[in-house]
Parts: C-alpha cells; structure tokens; sequence
C-alpha cells in the first residue's frame, strides 16, 4: 500500500537539543531561585511543575486509548507523538522523588503531632498516612507504565507485521486502561494536590484532572503536529481537514474545563459551607483573585474566542500558537490548585515557580524529541491510516 | 500484499459495518418510511398500543383532577422528606430526553453517519419526555395556573420577581429552553421531510395539510445551503444546552447544603446519566419499532450496537460517580456526609441502594460483550432494567438523603401513595400516546439525510473545459 | 429582448436528472455557459450546488452570534433589573448582583436567542413560507423531494433562448427538459 517510512525529519533532533538547552538554563534558574528562596518554596514549585508536565504524559496515554477505541483520522496523525510521550513515564516515575523528599513539606499529615492536635486528619489517616501513600504512588506508576509499554510494543509491533489482531488488541487494554486511568488518576489528583489541605474535598477534582490533563496533552501534540507538517515527510500529509478536527477538540476539551472548573466553584459558592469554602476563600483575596480572573480571561475566554472561528482551526500558524498558549496557561491553573494552600496570606511568586517548569519542561521535550525520531512519524499499519491519508471536510 | 489485503478485510469487518441494508436506492428508503403515514390501513399493533397509551392518559388526567381538588397533600411527600415522586420522576424523563439531542446535535458535530435514521424519532422522544417532566414540577406547585409569576420574571402587581440565585429559576430557564429549542430543531428537521410527503400524498386531505407544514420547501441549492447551515449552527446551539439542562438539573441538589445533594460532581455524573438512560429509552422503543415496522435495512444493527456502546460508556462515568461519592464521603470526615453514605447502604432504603448498585454497576457490565449487544430481545429487556436502575438512583439521592434530617426528631420514612404512582404511571401513557402518534402521521425517519449516505449521492465537481470560474 | 416570452407565461425550462453527479455536471456547465438565473432542485443537500450556481455563503452566521449576543445582554440586564433595582433581597449575605449565579439564566438566553434566530432567520431567508411558485407547476417536479435531480433556467436570463437553451440542456444528459408555466 505504501513504501514510505515516514522517518523523522532534523527538526526531531532540533527539538531534543533544544529540550536540553532549556533544561540546563531551568536547572541554573532553579539553582539560582533555590539559592534565593530556599528548599520549601522549592519543594511548592517543583510539586507545581511536576504535576503540569506529568499531565502531558498522563494526558497523551488517554488520548491514545480513546483513539484505539474510537478510530479516527484525527487520532492516526498523531498517534506516535502521543505514544512517545507515553514512553516519558518511566522519566516521570524517577521524577516523582524530589516530591517523596519534600513530603514532609509539602503535606501536613505526615507530621504525627500534627494528626494528633487535629481529628479531621485523624479521621482520614487510614488513607492520609506516607505507608499508603507512597505504596499507592508505585500501584498508579505500574498501572500507567504497564499499559504505555504494552500499547507501544503492539504499535511497534504492528508496524512490523501488519497483524490486525493488534488493533483489535489495543482496543480490548484500551476500553479497561480508560477505567483503570480514570480512577488511579482520581486518587492521584487527592494525594498530590487535593491532600495538601488535608481538610478540602471536592468530588469532581479527579475529573478536573482528567480532562485538564488531556487538553495538556492534546494542545502538546497539536504544536508538534504543526512543527512535524512544515517539513517533509508529514508536509505532503498533514492538511486543513486534520487540523480543523483537532482544533475542535482542543474547543471541546477548553469547554469541557470550564464547565467543570465553573461547576465546582457555583457549588461551592452557592452552598457556602464551612468545610468547603475556605478553599475560595483564600483563592478570593490578597492578590490571588487576580489569578482566579487571570484563568477566566486567558485560560478560557481568549483561546476560546479565536476557536470560535472555522478560519482559525484551519490555520496552521495560528491553531500552533493557540495551542502552545494552552499548553503554557495550563501551568497557571496547577499553581492556582497548589500555590495558594501554601501562602493563604497572599500572592506570592519567586524565581523558582518559575525555573521549575523550564527545567522539567526541557527535560520532558528532550526525551519527548528522542522518543519521536525512534520510530516513523506515522503508524505504517494502522488501519485508518489510507482514510486519514486521504481525509478532506469543508 | 496479500497481507495488506487480508488487512484491509479484517478491519473492514471492524470499523465499517454498514449504517444502510444493502440494495437500497433513492426510491426504497423514501418509500419505506412514507408510507407509514400515508398508508391508509392502521396496524393492529398500533390500534392496540396506542389504547395502551391512552389508558395511561386517562388514568394521568384522573390523577391530575383529584389533585387540583384536594392539593398536594394526596401524595405521600410530607416533612422531611418534601420531594419525592414529583422530582424523581422530573429528573427521570428529562434525562431520557437528552439522548434524543444527543443523537441528533452532539453526533451530527462529530459527522457520525449512524445518527441520521434514529434521530428524528430520538429527537422525538426528547420532546415527548421534556412534556412529561415539565408536568411534575408544574403540578408540585399546587396552582399551576398561578405558577406565571412564580417560575417567570411577569411584572406583577406585588412587585415580586423571581429569585435569580436560586437554581429552580436556572431551572425554568433551562428547560423552558431547551423545550424550545428542542420543538424548534425538530420542526427544522422535518421540513424537507413534509415536502416529500407533501409530494407523494394521493388522498387530498394529507396533501393540503402537509402541503401547508412544508412551508413550499422546494429543495433549490440556495435552501438547502441555507437549511445546513441553519443545521450545524441548531446542533451546535444544542449540544452546549444539553449539558447545561442537567447540569442545572443537578445544581437543584448540588447547591444546597443537604448531605446527599450537595456534591461537585454532580454535573458531569448527572449528564452521563441522562445520556445513559436516555440511549435506554432510544432501545427500548427503537428495538420493537424496527421490527414491527420493517425497518431492519435502515436502522442496522451497527445503530444498536453503537447504541449499546454509548450506554456502557456513560455508565462507566455514572458508576465511577457512586465510586466518588461514597470515597468522598468518607474522606471528607464530616459527620453528616459519613453518616449519610451509611444510611444509604444500611439504612431503611438500603435495599434501593443495592439493587442500584447491582444495575447500573453490576449488570450494565454485560454491555462489554459482543454477543449481548447483538441480541436485540436481550437487549431490549436490558434497556427496560437500565431505565429502572436510572429511576432507581434518583431515588436513592432524593429520598435517602432527605429522610434523615440534621435533626433526629425530624427522621419518618416515605411511602409513595397510589397518586404518586398513577401520576408517574400516567405520564408513561402520555408519552406513549404522543409517540404512537407521531409514528402514525409523521415520517419518522430523516429520508433526506439517509438518501446522503448512498455512494451515489457523492458527488465531485469536475470544472470542464467550459468550466474555469 | 425576449419580451414576448413574458407574455407567453414562461418562468424557464426545466432538466430532469436520474442522479446526483449529472446535475453537478450539468451546473457547472450552465454557469460555464454564461447563464446566471440558473437554480437546481434535489432530494437532499448537495453543498457543492451552492458553490458552482450562487457562489457565496448565508449571513446566517452572522445573524445567529448578534442574536446570541443580544441574548446574553438581555440575560443580565434582566436579572440586574430585577434583583438589584426592583426587588433588592439580601440572601445570605451574598452581593446584590450575584453575577455568578447569573452565568446561568444568562447563558440559557442566548442559546434560545441564537437558536429561535437560526431557525426563523433560515426560514425567512428562504422567502418561506410560499404557497405558490412555478416550479410546481411541472408535473414531474413531484419527484424532486423522493430520488430525481432538476436543474431550471429561468426565462428572465439575459441569455435565455428557449431552443437554444433546451438544446444545451437536452445535451447535459436531461431525461427530459419541461416548460414551466409562469
């Protein structure tokens, strides 16, 4: 059917020496921003930046599943993105370290004394104690790097041979892998952001984190997309037809946030009750409303507004910085989960909440860039690949 | 090769099972679905469910007078538990109503072919169901003649308006819109529709009435441009409102202060569950429909197996709701929420509870197999017990959280009284009647979209030597 | 310079097609020969006719985000008018204008006002409802809502010549070209 290899062009590689180059100006910005602030405020931003790209790779191994079940020609042109950016878990797994150092900071229910003064978080200890938080860490790690490397050995595979057992294979792991990611992915979001207030709850954050992270995901691999389709092979490949398809995706996924970031603060706010108000409370004064405001405006008004626009989906320039802008703003939304827990006085803001998601940003495109050129740009086998190929809409 | 080609054959049998029977043209599928109504013989079958259906409506209209006679206090809702049947059922048929807009805008911005023969009678079934729902809470005003400046902002002579932060008033504009547009889009819909009937009626009578609903459609370039434009910006109106009618549904409980109710994921976990059990209803009345009426080559198997898949999907978010509540409950640490989620598994209605849990997480499991989703007679029980399960769990969130006041001296139990059941009963055989109805003297098929999926409705412009513009 | 035409009562000729493909031939190939009353007539929507005979799109659009935008305007100015000016009522404790429980009511709104405006604006456009026009007046034109294709050149183009044009359309492959009466 087809003799192309679909081999990734130099700008893969531009890209991974890129990725270290920032890496290594993040790391001397941190140096600097640590040598400035100290190790909490470290521990706060790298807990921030961790968990923004972490969402990248989280949010790609869904994209992936739902592509597997649902077919499609917008998922074909980006399947190999997203599966290199599953192949940075095992990164992000060793990455997780530096927050099981600053445990101790950054959640207060590690400290006995703590529990001891306070039966809120001593009715919760049977869940909120550093055992069972750290063995729940390795249990989510295993579950998502079990189905990343099952999903990308079968594509390997299939690239190989064609088989189309494997199709139907990555269908059957993906219909029970979105179950499994729905929930380790929940329970995460409670242990890395949640419990640091350990007297908040909200039962819609797990979706919170489900969906921001796809449109993480999603705005990530549109901006490689675009970069990939200026240059052969994918400049004969990639059209207006696919972008237009993603671009009402990243539409969707932008409505999707809002409705559930809009949701749980009506609730909230409406409700008013002592348990739960305080969160927006803090986040209402001192500075952080300006945050808050900041998120409407940027995080949904602005992206969402040129969306609205057919011309602009179509427009390979302008859905590329539309997409990098929500891949940037997003980090917003994560310090606005995280940051104000920790300065309930006000906003503050240093070098290294800055630095942080430089430096794990470059590492992350880096291997991201070295995952991508391993293999063809394209999945050779997959069985949509002649429709996507050949895919035109008004 | 012979790989590629083995390949392509097994995907083929994959991903492109046929959305048309084969041997179909132009001709076959507008005659199928237009002679229903211009047949001039009535199927038995229908004589006979229609009478059903108009049994129910009596029995609703009995139940309606008694009520305006002697008030509310005929039902058994009464302190603490002041919503009961009215709300449960409010929620459980404008949540079968979502699915019809689903089908109908949700699907048709994603381009799914398999949309186009169930969305006329899906879209119908949204209408039908909205008028069912709309009752309840009309009715649970004790004077719904009175209801006028209550529920609207009507400059009365008291000076009162309508209180905006209250989520009952997001209500009314909620569904009095979506009823709207609802009714709107699917006389749209229906326009091209009526032409066709317009065209082909023989007895005079249905051809001056349809002549006059087409509105003189003519089917020119210049209509139909404008028609799908109008279409995709309806669908796309829609498919936002939809999400926001249960959503507002769920901020009647979600706001509040009442353990039970008051839960952030109440929005996205209601909608999945409308969705649910709307695509139940879908089956429940697609599954005989087909049948009855021959309509196998146009409503395929692919329709019910995607169908079938939607529910397993939004059931999976549903499920994943309760798996929610009851963690979150617990983490919370608060008292009250603790208690509430034991009570609901222990407490008086703990039965409600399991046997929900048994439906909506326990046999909806079924769904991931191949063979139950191609078993339309098991399929069709099935989309019966989901629609109970669906009523179930709103049970289960309006009755057990409100018996169990903050104060114990408050705590009773509720019985429905036979009011409360001929009530809901009832608006089953007013939605029966009405759909009995529509499937008589309405196409309820979209011939004109289902003509678009024939190859030979393809076209390509080739701009000959004459061409060039 | 047909004005005799008029008096004979002639709206234009009408081609009938079996199929899709020969009436998007067949336009193109009118408006390729310099004809510009030209309308063609089929069973379901072809968005490619629109482009060859009248080529430019609806300002539907552009109705439907003013209304949508009035729609929303209205929202707010009538719970302000309401909950802050007539009635003023302290819930709570909660401001007077409660925009954020407003969002909603509000964006209802505009959906009923941008959806009642596609669906009118559709129809209005259209210059429908209308009882009478003289496509009708073809027997065969029954057909045009079921399975054929029609394609009508109107008397009143400047190019029109009844056998001239009834030649080019016999040559498009028409399975039969029809007077309409006026």
């Amino acid at each position: 059917m087809t003799t192309e290899t679909y081999q990734a062009p130099d700008s893969v590689s531009g890209l991974q020496t890129k990725g270290i180059g920032t890496a290594v100006l993040g790391l001397l910005l941190t140096g600097a921003g640590f040598a400035m602030a100290g190790l909490d405020r470290f521990y706060e931003a790298y807990l921030v930046a961790y968990v923004f790209w972490v969402g990248v790779s989280l949010g790609s191994l869904a994209l992936l599943m739902v592509h597997h079940l649902s077919g499609g020609a917008w998922g074909v042109v980006i399947r190999r993105p997203l599966e290199a950016a599953t192949r940075t878990l095992p990164l992000m797994a060793v990455l997780f370290l530096p927050i099981v150092a600053g445990m101790g900071h950054l959640y207060h229910w590690t400290h006995a004394d703590a529990v001891a003064a306070d039966p809120i978080m001593q009715a919760k200890e049977a869940y909120l104690n550093a055992p069972f938080f750290l063995a729940r860490q390795v249990f989510y790690f295993a579950c998502w790097i079990v189905m990343a490397t099952l999903l990308n050995r079968w594509s390997a595979e299939q690239d190989r041979t064609g088989d189309p057992a494997l199709a139907v294979k990555m269908a059957r792991l993906s219909g029970g892998g979105l179950l499994v990611f729905g929930l380790t992915v929940t329970f995460a979001a409670v242990d890395w952001t949640m419990s640091v207030n350990p007297h908040w709850f909200s039962t819609i954050w797990g979706m919170l984190y489900m969906v921001g992270q796809g449109l993480s995901a999603l705005a990530f691999v549109i901006a490689v997309l675009v970069m990939l389709s200026t240059v052969p092979p994918l400049d004969r490949v990639v059209n207006a037809s696919h972008l237009h398809d993603l671009g009402k995706l990243l539409f969707a996924f932008l409505m999707l946030w809002a409705y559930l970031s809009f949701s749980q603060f009506i609730i909230i706010y409406s409700a008013n009750l002592a348990e739960e108000i305080p969160h927006y409370l803090v986040r209402s004064a001192g500075g952080w409303q300006w945050v808050g405001w900041s998120l409407v405006l940027l995080h949904f008004a602005l992206p969402y507004g040129l969306l609205l626009a057919r011309d602009t989906k179509r427009n390979f320039n302008r859905l590329r910085v539309i997409a990098m802008w929500v891949v940037v703003i997003r980090l917003l939304d994560y310090y606005w989960h995280v940051a104000p827990e920790f300065h309930t006085t006000g906003l503050s803001v240093t070098l290294v909440d800055v630095a942080l998601p430089i430096a794990l940003g470059g590492i992350f495109v880096a291997v991201f860039a070295a995952q991508l050129k391993g293999r063809p740009l394209l999945p050779l086998q997959d069985p949509g690949l002649a429709k996507a190929l050949t895919h035109h809409t008004h | 090769m012979a790989q590629q080609g083995h390949m392509q054959a097994g995907s083929t049998a994959v991903l492109d099972e046929p959305v048309l029977g084969p041997g179909q043209n132009y001709e076959t599928i507008t005659e199928s679905v237009a002679q229903i109504p211009l047949s001039s013989r009535t199927p038995l079958g229908w004589v006979f469910g229609f009478l059903i259906g108009l049994g129910g409506l009596m029995m609703l209209q009995m139940a309606i007078g008694w009520l305006l006679l002697r008030g509310v206090g005929i039902w058994g809702n009464n302190v603490p538990v002041g919503w009961a049947f009215d709300i449960i059922n409010f929620v459980w048929w404008i949540g079968i109503g979502h699915a019809g807009t689903l089908i109908s805008a949700i699907l048709l911005l994603f381009k799914q072919q398999w949309r186009m023969s169930i969305s006329r009678f899906a879209e119908a079934m949204t209408i039908f169901a909205v008028a069912c729902a709309a009752l309840f809470p009309l009715l649970h005003t004790g004077r719904p003649w009175l209801a006028a400046y209550w529920l609207f902002p009507y400059p009365n002579t008291m000076g009162l308006w309508p209180q905006f932060r209250s989520p009952l008033i997001w209500d009314v504009f909620a569904v009095s819109t979506y009823a709207t547009v609802s009714v709107v889009f699917w006389i749209v819909g229906l326009i091209p529709d009526l032409a066709t009937m317009r065209d082909r009626a023989v007895s005079k009578v249905k051809k001056h009435v349809f002549g006059v609903l087409a509105l003189g459609w003519r089917g020119s370039a210049r209509h139909w441009h404008r028609y799908e434009v109008a279409t995709l910006i309806l669908a796309g109106l829609s498919t936002p409102l939809v999400l926001s009618v249960h959503t507002v549904v769920s901020f009647d409980f979600a706001v509040s202060v009442l353990p039970g109710w008051h839960a952030t994921i109440f929005p996205p976990y209601f909608v999945a569950g409308a969705i649910y059990s709307g695509f139940a209803m879908v089956l429940t009345l697609a599954i005989p429909i087909r049948a009855a009426y021959g309509l196998e080559h146009l409503i395929t198997m692919k329709h019910i197996d995607n169908m079938a898949k939607v529910m397993l999907a939004t059931a999976l978010i549903v499920g994943y709701g309760y798996v929610m509540e009851a963690f979150f409950a617990w983490y919370s640490a608060a008292p009250y929420e603790r208690y509430m989620m034991f009570n609901r598994m222990t407490g008086p209605y703990g039965w409600t509870y399991w046997l929900l849990i048994f439906v909506n997480i326990g046999l909806v499991q079924l769904l991931w197999l191949r063979s139950v989703r191609y078993n339309t007679k098991l399929l069709f029980v099935l989309s019966l017990i989901f629609n109970v399960g669906m009523w179930l769990e709103r049970f289960v969130i309006i009755v057990t959280s409100l018996h169990r006041d903050f104060l114990p001296s408050s705590w009773d139990m509720y019985y429905p009284t036979r009011w409360d059941f001929m009530m809901f009963f009832g608006t089953i055989g007013l939605f029966l009647t009405l759909f009995f109805l529509f499937i008589r003297f309405v196409p309820m098929i979209a011939m004109f979209e289902v003509r678009t999926l024939l190859p030979e409705a393809k076209v390509h412009v080739d701009h000959g030597p004459t061409g060039g513009h | 310079m047909h004005v005799h035409e008029e008096k004979t009562g002639l709206y234009g000729l009408m081609a009938e097609f079996d199929q899709a493909q020969p009436l998007v031939d067949a336009a193109v190939a009118v408006m390729g020969a310099g004809y510009s009353k030209v309308e063609a007539y089929s069973p379901f929507p072809i968005e490619e006719l629109n482009d060859i005979i009248h080529r430019k799109r609806t300002i539907l659009p552009k109705l439907v985000l003013g209304a949508g935008l009035t729609g929303m305007a209205s929202g707010f100015a009538l719970q302000y008018g309401t909950s802050v000016l007539a009635y003023p009522l302290n819930v709570g404790g909660r401001p007077l204008a409660t925009w954020t429980a407003w969002v909603v009511p509000s964006y209802e709104l505009t959906i009923l006002f941008a959806a009642l405006t596609a669906a009118v604006g559709m129809i209005a456009l259209n210059g429908l409802p209308q009882p009478y026009h003289p496509v009708f007046n073809v027997e065969r034109f029954d057909r045009a809502s079921s399975d054929k294709f029609f394609l009508v050149v109107e008397a009143a183009d400047p190019r029109f010549q009844k056998d001239e044009t009834t030649r080019l359309l016999e040559g498009l492959g028409a399975k039969g070209v029809y007077d309409v009466a006026e």
